[in-house]
């Protein structure tokens, strides 16, 4: 190998990188497109379906475009998602309660901003850093060949239901220190939560299904905080239990805040990425096959599908102030998504950023967000991707979907919802 | 050549440990730590490498200059 052209490349890129860093201007200059309100509906089965073409319009004729659900600003700029993700005193998490996904209270520490946020970042970063998620890897290995077992050999399976929804389930009851016989409690709590829509209970509305729910999970991590009651265990209930902010526990209340978002955030945005990542390569055979002979590319492979695909399309956040981005005037108190799955397509930050490419060079995704609120699990989402890809093309090397089936997204965060697999056995 | 990373710009993306581990290592909240602020001529592309790939913008590799 001549390591002289691979340094090269490197500050080619690197040059390339300094330009992109220059300090922003406050006035973006620019006039853009007129604001087309009712053109796009990011939140629809449609645009989650196949949303890279959309982002590309979005960015080329209209980088701040309105939702068409609630009319606000939509920002598909990787430079104008990446600065917002930047500045929390301005774009807040803070969530107006009607946000609420059956919580009482804003979730810890995903709904706070800094410095009360960081706080909890100090003593939670450690727990979920890369080294102590190797140190689960052997379990969650192990669930996923338990999983395989029961479906390996039948040839077919629905994606979600066999393997892509309980598996991140299993690894949150490993990590938390909680009993597997739970797995199907707490797939049903979350399932409310997330899709009430989806629940078959008569003239009851979304936001009671929701905060039945809610109630359910508190009252779930209630009981198993008491259970535990002068027992220490070297798990995440037990380290929450225990953990000191500047020398105080943390309280009854500050534990189910952040327990509810480990499992609200921690579960379906690893299945959807599980379900984006095997819908790619059963369209993509010969991409599959490159993984299935080399699994060194599994790694480059998952940062590439998470940059492509970005499951969790949309975060939102809260404006606190007015403020110009690319030269339309947002205002405060408006509730702003910014559009990761666009920003990571952007061919101002990637290169040739339609290929798909697993050795890419240079990938700066942000499909785990950005700046403070950087998805805190996104070391566990890792060791649970490269696990699943692993244990799935080492058993199930050859699949596609079922011949005459259209696997189908939710909105919001892409899951898919019905992907039907077939393979020889 | 050296090696710099701004700790306020840095969130914990774990990139330039995950892809250059002989450059860089991770503290104890996975925050990015230098293995040596000077890096050996071969090791130039990983620190490169580790660099082009951080998210943040975090990271600068630098012609070191003489005392």
């Amino acid at each position: 190998m001549c390591s002289s052209r691979v340094v090269s490349k490197w500050e080619k890129a690197l040059a390339k990188l300094e330009d992109q860093s220059e300090e922003r201007t406050a006035e973006p200059v620019g006039t853009p497109d007129p604001v087309d309100a009712a053109s796009v509906n990011i939140f629809s089965a449609e645009f989650a379906a196949c949303p890279q073409p959309t982002y590309a319009n979005l960015r080329e004729k209209c980088p701040v475009s309105r939702s068409a659900i609630g009319g606000g600003p939509i920002l598909a700029k990787h430079e104008d998602v990446v600065w917002a993700l930047r500045q929390p005193e301005i774009f807040s998490s803070k969530m107006d309660m009607q946000l609420a996904m059956g919580t009482e209270r804003p979730m810890i520490p995903q709904q706070i901003d800094p410095p009360e946020q960081t706080r909890y970042r100090r003593i939670l970063d450690p727990r979920f850093s890369r080294k102590r998620m190797l140190e689960i890897e052997d379990d969650v290995r192990k669930s996923a060949r338990d999983l395989m077992d029961q479906f390996a050999s039948d040839g077919s399976c629905d994606f979600g239901e066999a393997f892509a929804i309980p598996l991140p389930c299993t690894a949150f009851l490993h990590l938390m220190g909680l009993p597997q016989e739970d797995l199907g409690l707490f797939l049903h709590l979350k399932d409310s939560i997330i899709r009430p829509q989806e629940q078959e209970q008569e003239g009851m509305a979304v936001q009671q299904i929701r905060a039945d729910a809610g109630r359910g999970i508190y009252e779930y991590f209630e009981r198993a905080i008491d259970a535990r009651a002068g027992q220490s265990k070297d798990d995440m209930l037990g380290f929450l239990m225990t953990a000191e902010i500047e020398g105080e526990r943390l309280t009854r209340e500050e534990i189910l805040d952040i327990s509810f978002l480990l499992l609200l955030a921690g579960l379906d945005t690893v299945t959807a990425t599980l379900g984006c990542n095997i819908t790619y390569l059963a369209e993509n055979p010969e991409a599959r096959r490159r993984l299935v002979e080399n699994e060194g590319l599994i790694p480059g492979a998952i940062e590439e599908l998470l940059r492509w695909e970005t499951p969790v399309m949309v975060v939102p956040r809260v404006l606190t102030q007015d403020v110009t981005v690319s030269g339309v005037d947002l205002r405060e108190g408006e509730l702003v998504s910014l559009l990761l799955g666009s920003s990571n397509i952007d061919p101002s930050a990637f290169d040739d950023p339609e290929l798909v490419d697993f050795e890419r060079d240079r990938n700066i995704h942000v499909a785990f967000g950005a700046g403070p609120h950087r998805c805190l699990g996104s070391h566990l989402a890792r060791m649970e991707l490269r696990v699943a890809m692993e244990e799935w093309h080492r058993r199930i090397p050859d699949y596609e979907i079922q011949p005459g089936e259209t696997p189908r997204f939710s909105p919001g965060i892409r899951e898919a919802r019905y992907l039907p697999l077939v393979w020889s056995v | 050549m050296k090696v710099r990373v701004d700790q306020k710009l840095c969130v914990g993306h774990g990139r330039c440990y995950e892809l250059a581990p002989e450059v860089y290592d991770e503290d104890e909240r996975g925050h990015c730590r230098l293995v040596a602020s000077s890096v050996a001529p071969e090791l130039v592309a990983s620190a490169q490498r580790g660099a082009v790939n951080c998210p943040e913008h975090a990271i600068r590799v630098e012609e070191e200059v003489d005392p």
